[in-house]
């Protein structure tokens, strides 16, 4: 299905996301308990996780932000921007050092998250036929 | 000289944001003086910019995350 516009579009990414984090979350999963043992599948979940959120945060600003006005608009988009590094941080010097934490897997799952949330967004976005004249 | 302590993943972590920083400001403001242009492109505009956005912070994040490897 084609969104037609933002709402559709951002519904869309966000089930092909859930969807993809899940596939992420199951085999990383797998391969983090097959290379690091309890430690590696405990990391995985989390790195999936985190990578999702993050991603996700990004088009639910835009999406909330497309109802304001344009000065409403940023201010969300990138105040959600810089709100979301700084939790990033804080999450990662929690996460560091913590004995359940294999880094090696951990610093994959959020990777292939990352890369496949992207391939996920710009998929979603080209095949969207957003109006190039505004209905409003 | 002065004795220097702490951590060099911290400074990492610094150059992990500037960066970023930097590309979602040009995305951001090209795509204000574009909607400043032809007002009525708004929403394609956006979701562009979201795509511009999404891409940049993709290299925050990574950067971010890359101190459980590399430290």
């Amino acid at each position: 299905m084609r969104a037609n516009n933002l709402e559709q579009l951002f519904k869309q990414v966000a089930k092909y996301s859930l969807l993809l984090v899940a596939v992420i979350a199951v085999v990383g999963g797998l391969v983090g308990f097959l290379v690091a043992g309890g430690n590696g599948l405990i990391s995985a979940l989390i790195g999936a996780l985190v990578a999702f959120l993050f991603s996700i945060l990004t088009i639910a600003s835009v999406f909330v932000g497309s109802k304001l006005s344009i000065t409403g608009f940023y201010a969300v988009v990138l105040g959600g921007w810089l709100i979301k590094i700084v939790l990033f941080g804080i999450v990662l010097v929690l996460l560091r050092g913590q004995p359940f934490i294999d880094g090696g897997v951990l610093f994959a799952t959020v990777v292939v998250t990352i890369l496949g949330t992207l391939a996920v967004d710009s998929f979603a976005a080209l095949r969207a036929r957003i109006p190039v004249v505004d209905e409003n | 000289m002065a004795e220097l302590t702490g951590n060099i993943a911290v400074i990492g972590y610094g150059l992990a944001a500037v960066g970023p920083g930097i590309g979602v400001g040009m995305v951001v403001g090209k795509t204000i003086e574009s909607m400043a242009r032809q007002p009525e492109l708004a929403g394609r505009l956006q979701v562009t910019m979201f795509l511009g956005i999404a891409f940049t912070e993709a290299l925050a994040l990574i950067g971010l995350a890359a101190g459980f490897i590399f430290v």
